[in-house]
């Protein structure tokens, strides 16, 4: 204990010698990666925006195949995510081996900026073609359409489109995630603003019903359930995650389409165990992995596991997928106009 | 007196010792102390100086958001600091000076908020009056709308005067018990009533630990994280605290470390100007002598049955209802289900204590909390006792900085700890929480060592020195030995804060070393709503029934 205290003290006391001295240019990279020495374990460090339960299920999972790959999850929003690899870009490297979060346009940045491996997994053929990227950066992993949700003991007769929301008999009824902290938000306003029928005149008439901005899916999802505010947007396994539990609540896809992210997997060029991480994403599209997530209630991504209990198919639902280049090109301005007009 | 003999008796040979005071085994432990403190408290500040120093950012905190929050903060941070030092000195009178029945059951129950940490009772007090709580539910069906809910400024502002009242009253009371009673008693003598006796004698002589009270806690609700953030946020009600957290986690500003660096040397600077104010005003305090005099307790009469049923009342609401909440939020089956025999499970309680990350997260808090309470004893007993027993410039300095982290909100010793990890190379290990928590909780070893000792006689070291130990050996042999208890003492009350602490983990975690508090605000965050509430529920009542058993044994 006093040892490790004194080597501590003396390194930051250096550390503070230079600080001090007004060095402000340099930032060492005095990161040792941890060794693995000790064993021939290799540890695996993921990045993800799925729920906690979920991705701890996923790890479990695939730990079963791969026992000697000791996978370390950090989980948070992806907003939270993205500041953390640009800070620790800024640091020195990425921690994180493979990304897995909301959107692809978060996905298209860093692979223009040079940050992805190169990876097209084992079973790419066997999966939707619209989820895999065709430069072989990323791949899609599950299909998350953002719809309307309703609390059915307090709405009789629910919103069946995007624009009935902005009608004023839902002032101070609206609940809906943060596109700062939620990518898949994010991706929506994109869509939103983007789609002609839609557009930024109709943000600004939701944005007067004076809609709760929750954090994230996952609040926003409770306050629909619990009728705090009985109608919202949100993505769709929450909705059926909780009726199936015994909530009050439904899903209504709405008649423009609804938009949807593919939470793709990537794999960080800084990585010291490419054969891993490629493992895991291997394992996250194939027949296993995506039988999981139906049972995690989400959409597949390949035709040959069903659907959830539920569940619509994908050609039962109107789905609004414009070119992502157009939406990634809109993003960072919708999210500007959605904080403006709800913030 | 007479050990002082040997000194007096051979002046030129005090000298001498006085000249190698500086290379002797005392000087070496000051110097390593003053490392320590360099370390932990002066370099965290200077590098948030430093970063905020070239004064580019300025312009950046009249932005409207962050003029909003700041405003926010002051009057949070202020409101309930006042609330809670009216409701804190209230209980502390009636507990203190009069016959209200049941008084040693209500203490403690009173007592109760200060081991819930703050975003624990936040999801707690959801349930209780959130906008979907029973009573806003019944109210609702009856007359369309919630009767009050507690999201936004109000709730904020009442959930802190919870938290913080327990602190007034220990403050209080302890300046009570050195208020004779006497003088109570001769206003009554002289024919003033109860109330005009509080109003016009016990006040006027607790105005200073009243002030230093509101100070304490206003500084300390300045910097809370997890009520504003629970309570405040969805309601868009934005404090410096959950600024800072949104700056440096969703990317929304350039450059977020420097100018949040800017806004945690503001903070500081208001903090600091609070504590000056405390210790002008603190001086200028009346000292009395401590009275032998049993206390009177004053009779309220007829009044004291209601009132001590009011008192009761008001106690079960703010202690027991949380904890019924957290319970009922637990065992229903889903959100928006009706509260009925049929709707409750264990099955949440289950998947909760299933979680590997909270369980990864409860042993990364028992870890640092254990190696910050070891760090925080050994340092803190040595700063206390070299304050204690030696004297000198250098050593009051070493006292001062140790303690000068009271006065620091964790917000701000959070930001100054992100701002050195990665020179340090402690990004992203749990060494920084560590870290942070030593600067932050020191003090309360350091205050607990010095306080006792300072009381103490030195005459058993003075037998030592004169039987021929040196300096440091009478130190270490009779000081260190006597101010052991209080170290320890001081150390479990580090890993008791520690273990379940929110504020700085929040911004410092990395993958890994998730503590226990953000994995619960973060089931919280992602929807989980009934984990969050299952574990938010074990902290309270393991934190509770420890410190039960704690009392229990003293008593």
């Amino acid at each position: 204990m006093h040892t490790s205290r004194t080597t501590l003290a003396l390194a930051a006391l250096g550390a503070a010698a230079v600080t001090l001295a007004g060095c402000a240019g340099t930032s060492g990279d005095t990161e040792s990666a941890s060794s693995d020495a000790a064993s021939e374990t290799t540890t695996l460090t993921v990045y993800t925006s799925e729920p906690q339960e979920k991705i701890d299920e996923i790890v479990a999972a695939f730990g079963e195949d791969h026992p000697n790959v000791d996978v370390e999850v950090f989980r948070a929003g992806t907003g939270d995510l993205t500041t953390r690899v640009a800070t620790e870009r800024t640091a020195g490297e990425i921690q994180a081996d493979v990304f897995l979060a909301a959107d692809a346009a978060t996905f298209e940045d860093y692979a223009a900026e040079g940050l992805l491996v190169e990876y097209t997994p084992a079973d790419a053929d066997a999966l939707l073609t619209d989820v895999v990227d065709p430069e072989g950066y990323y791949v899609g992993t599950r299909i998350i359409p953002t719809v309307i949700a309703y609390n059915t003991s307090v709405i009789d007769a629910p919103p069946e489109s995007w624009q009935e929301l902005a009608d004023p008999a839902y002032a101070d009824q609206l609940v809906m995630p943060n596109p700062d902290v939620s990518g898949a938000a994010a991706y929506n306003a994109a869509v939103w603003s983007t789609t002609p029928e839609l557009g930024d005149e109709w943000l600004a008439a939701l944005a007067e019903n004076n809609p709760v901005i929750a954090d994230s899916n996952g609040p926003t999802s409770q306050a629909i359930a619990t009728g705090a505010q009985p109608v919202g947007v949100v993505v769709d396994y929450l909705v059926r995650e909780l009726a199936a539990q015994g909530s009050p609540i439904d899903v209504s896809y709405p008649s423009e389409g609804v938009p949807y992210v593919s939470q793709p997997a990537g794999i960080f060029a800084d990585t010291d165990n490419e054969e891993a991480a490629k493992a895991f994403v291997d394992f996250l599209v194939s027949e296993r992995g995506q039988q999981l997530a139906v049972e995690q209630s989400y959409l597949p991504v390949r035709s040959d596991v069903g659907t959830p209990e539920g569940a619509p198919t994908m050609d039962e639902i109107a789905i609004l997928s414009p070119d992502l280049e157009t939406v990634q090109n809109a993003q960072d301005a919708a999210v500007e106009t959605f904080r403006d007009l709800f913030l | 007196m007479t050990t002082l003999a040997p000194r007096t008796a051979d002046p030129a040979s005090n000298r001498v010792r006085g000249a190698r005071r500086r290379v002797d085994g005392v000087g070496a432990l000051t110097g390593v102390l003053w490392a320590a403190c360099a370390v932990f408290v002066a370099l965290p500040i200077a590098a948030l100086i430093v970063l905020a120093g070239d004064g580019r950012r300025i312009h950046t905190l009249l932005q409207g958001d962050v003029l909003e929050a700041a405003l926010n903060s002051v009057v949070s941070a202020t409101a309930s600091a006042f609330f809670a030092v009216v409701l804190g000195t209230t209980f502390a009178l009636l507990l203190d000076r009069t016959d209200l029945p049941g008084r040693g059951g209500l203490r403690l129950l009173a007592l109760t908020p200060l081991l819930m940490p703050p975003f624990v009772g936040a999801i707690a007090w959801l349930g209780i009056a959130g906008p979907t709580s029973p009573v806003n539910l019944w109210w609702r069906e009856a007359f369309g709308a919630p009767l009050w809910s507690i999201y936004g400024a109000d709730g904020v502002i009442l959930l802190l005067t919870v938290h913080s009242y327990p602190i007034v009253m220990l403050v209080v009371s302890a300046a009570l018990r050195r208020i004779p009673s006497d003088l109570e008693h001769a206003a009554r003598i002289s024919g003033a009533g109860p109330l005009r006796t509080v109003v016009a004698v016990t006040l006027p002589l607790l105005r200073p630990a009243l002030l230093s009270s509101f100070i304490l806690v206003a500084v300390g609700n300045l910097a809370d994280f997890g009520i504003p953030s629970i309570i405040g946020l969805p309601e868009r009600y934005v404090t410096l605290a959950t600024l800072v957290y949104r700056y440096l986690q969703s990317g929304t500003v350039e450059d977020p470390l420097g100018i949040v660096a800017t806004i945690g040397v503001v903070v500081l600077l208001v903090a600091l100007a609070g504590l000056v104010v405390d210790a002008v005003v603190g001086r200028g305090g009346h000292e009395l002598d401590t009275s032998a005099v049993v206390v009177e307790r004053i009779s309220l009469g007829r009044a004291r049955t209601s009132l001590g049923a009011a008192m009761w009342i008001l106690v079960l609401l703010i202690t027991v209802l949380p904890l019924v909440a957290l319970l009922t939020q637990t065992l229903l089956r889903a959100p928006g289900v009706p509260l009925a025999w049929e709707n409750l499970t264990l099955d949440h309680l289950i998947t909760a204590l299933g979680s590997q990350t909270a369980l990864t997260g409860a042993a990364n808090s028992l870890m640092l909390a254990g190696l910050a309470a070891v760090v925080c004893g050994v340092l803190g007993l040595g700063i206390g006792v070299v304050t204690a027993r030696t004297t000198g410039r250098a050593r009051r300095g070493l006292a001062a900085t140790a303690t000068l982290p009271q006065a620091i909100p964790g917000i701000v010793i959070a930001v100054a700890w992100l701002i050195l990890a990665p020179r340090l190379g402690l990004f992203n290990t749990p060494w920084l929480i560590l870290a942070a928590y030593i600067t932050s909780f020191l003090a309360l070893v350091v205050q607990s060592v010095a306080a006792p000792l300072s009381a103490t006689p030195s005459s058993a070291e003075e037998a030592a020195r004169v039987a021929g130990a040196s300096r440091l050996r009478a130190l270490i042999d009779i000081s260190c030995r006597m101010a052991l208890p209080a170290a320890l003492s001081g150390a479990v009350l580090v890993a008791v804060t520690a273990v379940r602490e929110l504020t700085l983990s929040v911004l410092l975690l990395s993958p890994g070393s998730q503590t226990l508090g953000v994995a619960i605000f973060n089931f919280q965050q992602a929807g989980a709503f009934s984990t969050a509430s299952a574990w938010s529920l074990i902290v309270a009542v393991v934190g509770i029934g420890f410190i039960g058993l704690a009392t229990r044994r003293q008593a």
